[in-house]
């Protein structure tokens, strides 16, 4: 369904998105991970075409981003990372311009689906400036949907969310999953990958690190991490194959140990040696 | 909801009247605000008891009373702040700011499309700054009257200055930057353009750039109660400036690129 080349992007002397190449098959929830200024975001705002790559390629379902843009923006929906609703118009006059803009036929019973979705129809007639975060954050969610797009970005979906209502987030996007669409994830929420990803592909400083489904990437560096603090007051991790090693090692400790599974942000420090967030 | 009841089919065939409609939307919005209502009369409102029922009292020019010779010139000044302002102002905002813009470069509608939209929403800001003056005008003005071509240069106005603060909008890489383009294209074209006094006035030297400005055409076409040569020539000029701006602001936004 999605196809990018040796995508890379610079600003100036920066670069932002460095030669990377991955594809993503109809229906996976594909996951981009990494820090703040890893690309992730750059990455999705040329394949959203909001922003021209400077070197390198991507098609979306065949369609190449800088020669079929039109074919492109009828397939796609994008749920921003920052908010870019109309703060003085209604949930449903949000809905209804984009609908609009799209020329969504049936535009009225869909507006009403997708705002059930959300849980959001009873407020249909509210501005949204009287919305909370976590609201303006499912009525993006619901005008992506409005469109019925084969694919879906989704940046930073939950980004400054408690974690009660970021579930909520990630209830509604599992729901998406169901008409078979596909869907791309950036996050530097680990467990946010882990929740919904079939696959992640890790970013550091521009490039592609990375790329596997989740518990694939974890068992490339060990299923089990071993924690303690020494007498220096520094955290020092072992990770280890497998149970048995971790508790081999925990007994060979004088310190208080924690034995826990390895997660992807464990994936990341392996990698680069750095921390997620 | 309501808001919106009639107006949803329209856009079935026309690509541009979503982003028309949202700007109206807002518009609509404004207008319940009287504070609004106000700053949009207040400029010109200053001017005209200023130089109209102060200064001008005594004053002829052009063989007619002053406030009469001032009036159309304060429609064209008000129309061109009022189109240019609302859509240099929303679409620097929208694009650096607020990302609604955004969401319009991602639709699938062409950028020529969006600009219809965006030029056609500072019309009718535009023109209803204007009918609040040409209210005033005639309450007050003697031999103020609105034939088909004021009418006319009146629209070819608006629009001309929508689509430069389209230009605006999308070139300036911080609000601040607008009221740069604002010191340094409207302010001057408001008072050298021949709406408080007429453009053979001027200094001969600086009569050849004022010539250049499109409201100093405007204020001759709208001070015309018939089509001459003199008048021909100025909506040429007008309707060049107005292709100029358009089929360049429509690029800006074909090009968009973050």
């Amino acid at each position: 369904m999605i196809a990018l080349t040796h995508l890379t992007k610079t600003y100036g002397q920066v670069m932002a998105v460095n030669d990377v190449s991955f594809s993503v098959g109809k229906g996976e929830v594909f996951g981009l991970l990494g820090p703040n200024g890893a690309g992730k975001t750059t990455t999705i705002k040329m394949l959203t075409l909001l922003s021209r790559p400077t070197g390198g390629g991507a098609t979306i379902d065949g369609c190449d981003i800088e020669t079929r843009r039109k074919d492109i923006k009828k397939r796609i929906s994008v749920v921003p990372q920052e908010n870019n609703l109309d703060r003085e118009l209604t949930a449903y006059e949000n809905l209804m311009i984009y609908g609009m803009l799209h020329s969504i036929s049936d535009r009225v019973r869909k507006i009403q689906q997708c705002l059930e979705l959300v849980a959001l129809w009873d407020r249909r007639d509210s501005v949204i400036s009287s919305f909370s975060g976590g609201m303006q954050r499912r009525l993006l969610i619901a005008r992506a949907l409005l469109t019925e797009p084969l694919v879906l970005f989704l940046d930073e979906p939950s980004i400054g969310l408690d974690p009660l209502i970021r579930r909520q987030i990630w209830d509604i996007i599992r729901k998406t999953r169901i008409d078979g669409r596909t869907v791309v994830i950036t996050t530097h929420y680990i467990e946010e990958a882990e929740a919904l990803c079939d696959r992640v592909g890790i970013l550091a400083k521009g490039s592609l690190i990375a790329i596997d489904s989740p518990s694939n990437l974890k068992s490339m560096v060990g299923e089990f991490i071993v924690e303690f603090i020494n007498g220096d007051g520094k955290l020092i991790q072992h990770i280890c194959r497998d149970r048995e090693e971790a508790h081999a090692v925990a007994k060979g400790t004088e310190q208080a140990v924690t034995i826990r599974k390895t997660n992807l942000e464990d994936v990341f420090v392996k990698l680069t040696g750095e921390r997620i967030e | 909801m309501k808001s919106l009841q009639g107006f949803e089919g329209m856009g079935r065939y026309l690509d541009w009247y979503p982003v028309f409609l949202r700007e109206m939307l807002h518009f609509r919005r404004k207008l319940l605000k009287l504070g609004y209502l106000f700053s949009a009369m207040v400029v010109p409102v200053i001017y005209l008891v200023t130089f109209g029922l102060g200064m001008g009292r005594n004053v002829q020019m052009q063989g007619t009373d002053y406030l009469s010779f001032l009036l159309p010139g304060l429609v064209a000044m008000s129309s061109m702040n009022n189109s240019y302002t609302w859509v240099a102002s929303s679409l620097n905002l929208n694009r650096l700011y607020f990302k609604t813009f955004q969401v319009l470069v991602q639709s699938p509608i062409s950028s020529s499309s969006i600009m219809i939209g965006e030029v056609l929403a500072g019309v009718v800001k535009g023109l209803f700054a204007s009918f609040l003056i040409m209210a005033v005008g005639f309450v007050l003005a003697r031999n103020f009257s609105i034939t088909p071509l004021f009418v006319t240069v009146l629209l070819l106005n608006c629009m001309l200055f929508a689509s430069f603060g389209v230009i605006t909008g999308m070139i300036t890489t911080s609000h601040e930057d607008t009221s740069t383009y604002n010191n340094f294209f409207i302010l001057p074209m408001a008072f050298f353009s021949g709406t408080f006094f007429p453009v053979d006035r001027m200094p001969e030297g600086l009569r050849a750039i004022v010539y250049l400005f499109p409201l100093t055409h405007t204020n001759i076409v709208i001070r015309k109660s018939s089509l001459d040569i003199e008048a021909l020539i100025s909506l040429a000029v007008l309707l060049f400036y107005l292709i100029v701006f358009f089929a360049y602001g429509s690029r800006l936004i074909r090009k968009y690129s973050e």
